[in-house]
């Protein structure tokens, strides 16, 4: 471990080559990762959060008003939920895809709704240790408390010291209480506490003060370093010792107002610096007695200010002038005891490397800014006398490999602000995350683990359904300000009401969630995202996309095991079958059974004999609006609606049907009157029997009952029709040379217009609909069975029914239509092609594309 | 005056002299015409051409300014789509006389043919005798003068615009209606007829749209998309998607309209595979400099071929469907990346012609946005049959984007439920198509490429027309083609996959030795590896689409025909178009192209090719026995796996470590 380089933490990047390349999850991680799911892909919002929050979940789960769903969502990897409801840096919202549009979803606000609502009261279980080593972590802020957590669910005993008398860290003495109160840190640090008993906490126990190193080494077998980075770096400002105190560094500024002081501060207050510490420096500022006017100088222009949207707005809201592109160089003090800040105006040059632009001074522009207080809030850094003399300080950091988490000490881990530079809290809980695992594997004396990656999970969550999710816009929480008594910093802005968290949960895209298309699949969509993403010179990147994409023909193959009407299309009239009629959906759809039943469209309903009578009603009003019949063993009894009689058992053929048709053995049935039609039923394996004794019989109908169980309950449940019913039914008569001697009545799986047009293209006169019908009259599925409720109107069922009628005509129109036909009945299975081989062979249509002079006999 | 005489020079060069004294301003007199087609086509000039007897198809076509006399008859489609100007003809027409006329003046002193005035915008078409039936077929603006009887169905489904019937009514169409004439009506009407000495007595009746059919009567609710796969199982007969379905057809009584294309499972070119080992080839940066993807397009009678800097088209796609700001963020990115744009339907916009290097404009049945001018300003002109996602049906617009600005364009009334027709007036059959193709070919004097756009359905025949038709290529457009609006029934059931698309062409094509004809192939085309295939089963190039509009930001909702597109794309509303970033998103449009340029490279690369055209069939096997017996490959279902170890062994290229372990995505 010597001699070994200590590698930096990489830049985050979104669209970045883990995206469609991720790396492999630790096999610890994997039942909460899901990036092997075909039908996820983490969203923007997921992957720029560092600990992987699944907002797309939570964000689904507030629409749906679960809140203790959305609460198990946020809380699975972020142990200071409650803390980043209000302040969490929210790295998720700028990745947000409808940032480019609208605004980004306030994904930070609905988090702190939820937390409002649930934080305070739910009381995790306990996890009790079970294993017999300890780990000592020296430092109770988000990094040292998120590892303890995660190694107290591991089974470990973990001892926190702390140096202060609260623990949080750096955030509980940084943070002021009007954007964060301080018993919302403790409602998320009760909550650790109470899940983890294992935990022992040490305030007040400072390291290198009140513990030595070797002696953490000593009681514990691992250490962990998250001491943070509390001290501000300050710049150092010409003539600022003579100003006698007048010039503060921000993060002290702020630990003693955090602290309970409230000092009377000088009636102007400058802050320099424009981060997170300086908001809430000024902001903190503007608050306390005496001060009446802040401004806040940044060397750089409003476009590079690293503070977050949200905070900046807030100062300027309330009062504080922001000051873009200059720079202090040093303090002037009056022998009058005044104050002013020497400073040069500047202009942007060219980029450091970070990216922004450097500022660079405009010569001759210096000018003094007279004030009381100046705020240095230019950076932070780390600081330890006492690992500096164990040689385990470098760069104002304690010295730490990114990839083992190890500092120069291989039984001593860091992480956090104190290891890798300040950051923000959820980039702490991530440390942590990560220096718990290496912990993990080091006590298990497992020195190369596979590199720790965030797991992306799903939760699955249905996308919300609110008809104004492309409409609402970004809702914003309440803004109090100051308040009425400033000095009691009162929270600046209070939480959604019900209403709005809906609404905002509305807006979410779900970049995560599976698209309504399989060949713009989730992945196929993001793929895509990131090729648009990804610079030409970008090699590395463009190979990952290329074997991602490669990869793809692996996977997402068609797989049709099932013959159904779904894998059958029809042939649309193009340049080979030109005709100048029809061009609207007009197309004769009217059909008739036999020489006597005219029917509005090749449709009957069947099977309603036992819905409840509101039901019965509504599909008799449905079948006389259109002109249709109803096949049963009783009839409707309402609309007079035309009745064909199914026989079934020792029923008697009624004078009144205009059909009769026997259902199962039996005698065929006898016709009562002259233009009474009559026929018997059959399924697949009844027909090579059934079809000659009805042609014997001199019979008008047959009646081709592809569920198999016509006659009861609602067969069709049961699942796609069998389709080689129809495609023997036409093979036998036609064998027998008597193909137009029986009208074909087909019943089983009719879900839409398009299902009817292709069973009349098969050789069906007339289908029956029945439990698409039963759905549309207002019926559910619900285990195996259909039920009706009561709490629809008679009307609106009547209505539903009709309607669903008229959308089943209009759909059978449509497709004779495409294929260049003018009425249905003129539909042959030549309009057809099967796009699978199960469905070709279970219907005799040729499979689309292939070509049999060359590829030879289908296949059986 | 000059003259022309037809005795001693074909239509071609005739109407290159047209042109040409048209430029010069001098008046012209064609005479031995003998009933030519094309007589006067694509004269742009305000000059008078006297034709000294009877004219054949599409006389005065595709005009703007010209002032056309014809002493004897006309055969069909006279004055087809004229801007400006005005014919006279002292005879008869045949079918289709002002079909599409969008302001000229068009009068006939004899009877017009069947469906005079069809699809027409603007302007004044006139007979001094009677009309044949379905007159005002489908007219969307100007006014039909019939000073006989209207013949049956007159005006048919026409949406705006106004009949005036001086002889018999003898059947209205479709949501045709008898109206009052306003004050003042008439008399405009008999000053026209005054001025071309049309002689009139009697009194007219007037004819318009009588509004029952213009918008669906109920509007459909709007519902997110449920994840595809919930439907994709075969055995689960009533699933969610079914059921919802189900439920809002009983609220709307019509098929569900939506975007995109079909959502289901298709057979389709991610059901084969490289029969090389693709994946485990060492990746070369400088891959796209190595191979030769450059190609060009439309030669095959002597026009300017169309250059591209690989074997990809922007597909069509309106300015309609897709605001405008996408219109202009697609045409940037074609320019950025070499290749070549296409209006789609609705017109050539000057924002598109001015930001894309190459565009083909389309000739859509209904002529919306459709001149002369915009032929001249393209480089290719594309004659659209049908497309993937609703072949055998017109293009739907909903009213909530036909925009007052999208409907001048169009020449149609704002706010209407736009259903365009499914045919093209004028092509009725093969034999048409010829004369079509050739009255295109006379407006841009044999200079640009014509090529047709097929929706897959009965390829096998389809194509042959097409080849025996004269067109330079051939676009077609499988199943899974997507589309701004249409119904759900058409977009998942009615055509051919996109993979059974090609190789019933191919075969077709090679079934009468027209290997020559290039095709192009779209609908579903994602990435660099699908065109790499495409080719290697003997596509010339392939379009994209959908996949362009995702790389500019779509999220695939499928819910276009809304119109309040949440980033912007499918909305002419300027609060949503508003939130579209036209920079932004060319370049990321062109970042995907330029990603799929390296995915291609890489894949011909890889096989040792120099050339994209180098890939065979032979390099390809199935993975599915659909796939296998559609494409007559070899079925080798393994190959499936050594793509996703392919996959497996690139995984984690962020992390530096050592041997990556566990499964991976893909």
């Amino acid at each position: 471990m010597s001699e070994r380089t200590f590698a930096s933490p990489p830049e985050p990047d979104v669209y970045g080559p883990e995206r469609v390349a991720p790396p492999p999850v630790p096999p610890e991680l994997a039942s909460r990762d899901d990036v092997n799911d075909t039908h996820y892909v983490p969203a923007p919002c997921q992957v720029a959060c560092p600990i992987g929050t699944d907002a797309p979940s939570y964000i689904a789960h507030i629409w749906e008003g679960k809140l203790e769903q959305a609460f198990e969502a946020i809380t699975a990897t972020n142990p200071f939920s409650s803390v980043c409801g209000r302040v969490c840096d929210a790295p998720c919202e700028p990745a947000c895809r409808r940032a480019d549009s609208d605004g980004p979803l306030a994904i930070r606000n609905l988090k702190r709704y939820v937390m409002d609502r649930l934080g305070a009261t739910w009381r995790p279980e306990p996890v009790s240790v079970t294993r017999s080593e300890t780990i000592g972590i020296a430092g109770g802020g988000p990094a040292g408390l998120t590892a303890a957590q995660d190694l107290a669910e591991a089974g470990y005993e973990v001892h926190v010291y702390e140096q202060t008398s609260v623990l949080g860290g750096y955030m509980t003495w940084g943070i002021p209480a009007f954007r964060c109160p301080p018993e919302v840190f403790r409602e998320d640090i009760d909550r650790l506490l109470a899940r983890c008993p294992g935990i022992h906490v040490h305030l007040d126990t400072a390291l290198g003060r009140d513990v030595t190193l070797d002696e953490l080494k000593e009681r514990h077998d691992a250490v962990l370093l998250t001491i943070g980075a509390w001290w501000g770096k300050g710049v150092r400002l010409a003539g600022g010792e003579a100003a006698n105190g007048r010039v503060v560094d921000g993060v002290t500024f702020l630990r003693r107002v955090n602290g309970g002081e409230r000092p009377t501060l000088p009636e102007r207050v400058l802050v320099i610096g424009a981060g997170d510490v300086a908001m809430d420096a000024c902001r903190a500022a503007r608050r306390l007695p005496g001060c009446r006017d802040v401004k806040v100088l940044y060397r750089r222009g409003p476009d590079e200010i690293p503070a977050r949207k949200d905070e900046l707005h807030g100062a300027i809201e309330e009062g504080i002038e922001i000051v873009y592109n200059i720079a202090p160089v040093g303090v002037a003090t009056g022998g009058d005891g005044s104050l002013a800040l020497r400073c040069v105006r500047t202009e942007l040059g060219e980029p450091d490397e970070s990216g922004r632009r450097r500022p660079v001074d405009v010569p001759g522009s210096e000018h003094e800014v007279g004030c009381g207080l100046v705020i240095l809030a230019t950076g932070q850094k780390a600081e330890s006398e006492h690992l500096a003399e164990l040689g385990l300080m470098a760069d104002e950091k304690v010295r730490t490999d990114w990839d083992t988490m190890r500092t120069g000490d291989p039984r001593v881990f860091a992480a956090g602000d104190g290891a890798f530079g300040p950051s923000t809290i959820v980039t702490a809980m991530y440390h942590g995350h990560r220096a718990a695992y290496h912990v993990k594997h080091f006590l298990e004396g497992d020195d190369s683990p596979l590199p720790y990656r965030t797991p992306y999970r799903t939760r699955r969550v249905p996308v919300a359904q609110d008809a104004d999710w492309e409409v609402f816009p970004r809702e914003h929480q309440a803004f109090h300000g100051l308040g009425e008594n400033p000095v009691a910093f009162p929270e600046a802005e209070s939480v959604y009401d019900d209403a709005a968290a809906r609404r905002e949960a509305a807006r979410c895209y779900r970049c995560d969630a599976e698209t309504g298309s399989s060949d713009y699949s989730v992945r196929a969509r993001e793929d895509i995202f990131v090729m648009a993403r990804t610079g030409p010179g970008n090699a590395r990147k463009q190979q990952a996309v290329f074997t991602r994409r490669l990869a793809a023909a692996g996977r997402t193959h068609f797989r049709a095991e099932v013959p159904t009407l779904d894998d059958l299309v029809f042939l649309p009239a193009n340049l080979s079958r030109l005709v100048i009629d029809p061009y609207r959906d007009a197309c004769s759809v009217s059909a008739r059974l036999g020489v006597a039943l005219e029917l509005g469209a090749p449709l009957v309903a069947a099977g309603f004999d036992d819905a409840p009578e509101p039901v019965r009603r509504a599909v008799a009003h449905g079948l006389k609006e259109l002109g249709l019949a109803y096949l049963g063993r009783r009839p409707l009894g309402h609309h007079d609606v035309r009745w064909i009689q199914l026989l079934a058992g020792g029923d008697e053929a009624h004078p009144e049907a205009e059909a009769v048709l026997r259902i199962g053995p039996g005698a065929p049935p006898e016709r009562q009157h002259g233009n009474q039609l009559v026929g018997v039923a059959a399924t697949a394996a009844e027909l090579p029997g059934a079809i000659p004794a009805a042609l014997e019989h001199d019979l008008d109908l047959l009646l081709v009952d592809g569920s198999g169980g016509l006659g009861g309950g609602w067969p069709e449940l049961a699942g796609a029709p069998d389709l080689t019913a129809i495609r023997d039914t036409i093979r036998i008569m036609r064998d027998l040379n008597r193909e137009e001697d029986l009208a074909i009545l087909w019943f089983g799986g009719v879900r839409s217009g398009t299902d009817v047009a292709k069973l009349i293209a098969l050789g069906a006169n007339v289908a029956a609909v029945s439990l698409s019908l039963a759905l549309a009259a207002g019926g559910r599925i619900e285990a195996g069975d259909v039920v009706f409720y009561g709490d629809v109107e008679q009307a609106e069922r009547d209505e539903q029914a009709a309607l669903f009628l008229t959308a089943l005509r209009t759909e059978a129109s449509i497709m004779p239509r495409c294929t260049g036909k003018t009425d249905i009945r003129n539909l042959e299975p030549e309009d057809l092609r099967a796009i699978s081989l199960a469905t070709a062979a279970a219907t005799g249509i040729p499979l689309a594309g292939r070509n049999q002079r060359l590829a030879g006999p289908a296949p059986a | 005056m000059a003259t022309v005489d037809l005795a001693t020079i074909g239509v071609t060069e005739a109407n290159e002299l047209l042109r040409r004294y048209g430029v010069e301003g001098e008046d012209v007199e064609v005479v031995n015409p003998d009933a030519r087609h094309h007589i006067g086509v694509g004269l742009t000039a305000p000059i008078a051409l006297r034709v000294r007897g009877s004219a054949g198809y599409f006389c005065a076509g595709l005009t703007d300014g010209p002032r056309v006399e014809v002493d004897g008859n006309v055969g069909w489609g006279l004055a087809d789509n004229m801007l400006n100007g005005s014919v006279v003809v002292r005879g008869n027409a045949g079918a289709i006389a002002g079909v599409a006329i969008r302001g000229a003046d068009v009068v006939v002193h004899g009877n017009l043919g069947s469906r005079a005035g069809q699809v027409m915008k603007a302007g004044t078409l006139c007979c001094g005798g009677s009309a044949s039936f379905m007159a005002g077929y489908m007219m969307y603006g100007g006014r039909l003068v019939i000073c006989g009887d209207s013949g049956e169905q007159v005006g048919q489904d026409m949406t705006g615009g106004t009949i005036y019937v001086g002889g018999k009514v003898v059947s209205l169409g479709t949501d045709a209606a008898l109206a009052e004439l306003e004050p003042g009506e008439e008399d405009d009407v008999l000053a026209f007829l005054g001025r071309y000495g049309v002689p009139f007595r009697g009194q007219l009746k007037k004819i318009t749209n009588a509004g029952r059919n213009l918008r669906y009567s109920r509007t459909e609710p709007r519902v997110r998309a449920i994840p595809f796969h919930a439907a994709a199982d075969r055995t689960d007969y009533w699933n969610a998607k079914v059921q919802e379905d189900i439920h809002v057809k009983a609220q709307i009584g019509r098929y569900r309209i939506r975007g995109y294309g079909a959502t289901r499972p298709l057979p389709h070119l991610n059901d084969l595979a490289f029969r090389r080992d693709l994946g485990s080839v060492e990746p070369d940066p400088d891959v796209v400099s190595k191979v030769e993807l450059a190609t060009s397009l439309g030669g095959r009678f002597g026009a300017t071929p169309i250059e591209l800097s690989m074997p990809v088209m922007i597909a069509p796609m309106s300015y309609g469907a897709l605001s405008k700001s996408t219109k202009i963020a697609l045409a940037k990115a074609s320019t950025l990346s070499d290749i070549c744009d296409n209006s789609g339907e609705g017109g050539l916009i000057p924002e598109v012609r001015e930001a894309a290097r190459r565009v083909v404009v389309q000739c859509l049945g209904g002529r919306l946005g459709w001149s002369v001018n915009a032929m001249r300003q393209a480089d290719g002109v594309e004659i659209y049959i049908s497309q993937g996602a609703k072949p055998g049906l017109g293009g739907q617009l909903m009213a909530a984007k036909v925009t007052e600005e999208i409907a001048r364009l169009r020449g149609i009334p704002a706010g209407i439920d736009l259903r365009s027709p499914s045919r093209h007036p004028d092509v009725l059959g093969a034999d048409d198509l010829v004369i079509k193709v050739e009255e295109f070919r006379e407006a841009t004097g044999w200079q640009k490429p014509v090529s047709v756009k097929l929706g897959a359905g009965r390829v096998r025949d389809d194509i042959k027309i097409a080849y025996k038709d004269g067109f330079d290529y051939v676009c077609l457009d499988g199943l899974q083609g997507s589309t701004g609006a249409a119904g759900n029934e058409v977009l998942e059931y009615v055509g051919i996959p996109t993979l059974a698309g090609i190789m019933e062409g191919l075969d077709a094509l090679e079934e009468i030795g027209a290997t020559g004809m290039p095709v192009v192939l779209m609908g579903g085309i994602k990435d660099g590896i699908d065109t790499a295939k495409a080719i290697a089963l003997g596509a010339h190039g392939v379009a994209v689409g959908t996949s362009a509009i995702i790389a500019g930001g779509c999220i695939a909702c499928l819910q276009c025909a809304v119109g309040q597109c949440v980033v912007g794309i499918a909305t002419q509303d300027p609060r949503f178009e508003g939130r579209y970033d036209v920079d932004a998103e060319a370049w990321h449009i062109h970042h995907y192209l330029e990603a799929l340029r390296w995915q291609l490279a890489s894949v011909v690369h890889a096989h040792g090719y120099r050339s994209v055209y180098e890939l065979s069939r032979g390099d390809l096997v199935a993975l599915t026995p659909e796939a296998a017996e559609i494409t007559r490959l070899p079925y080798e279902p393994d190959h499936a796996e050594r793509a996703l170890a392919g996959a497996a062994g690139l995984a984690g290229v962020g992390a530096g470590h050592g041997l990556p372990r566990g499964e991976v995505t893909g």
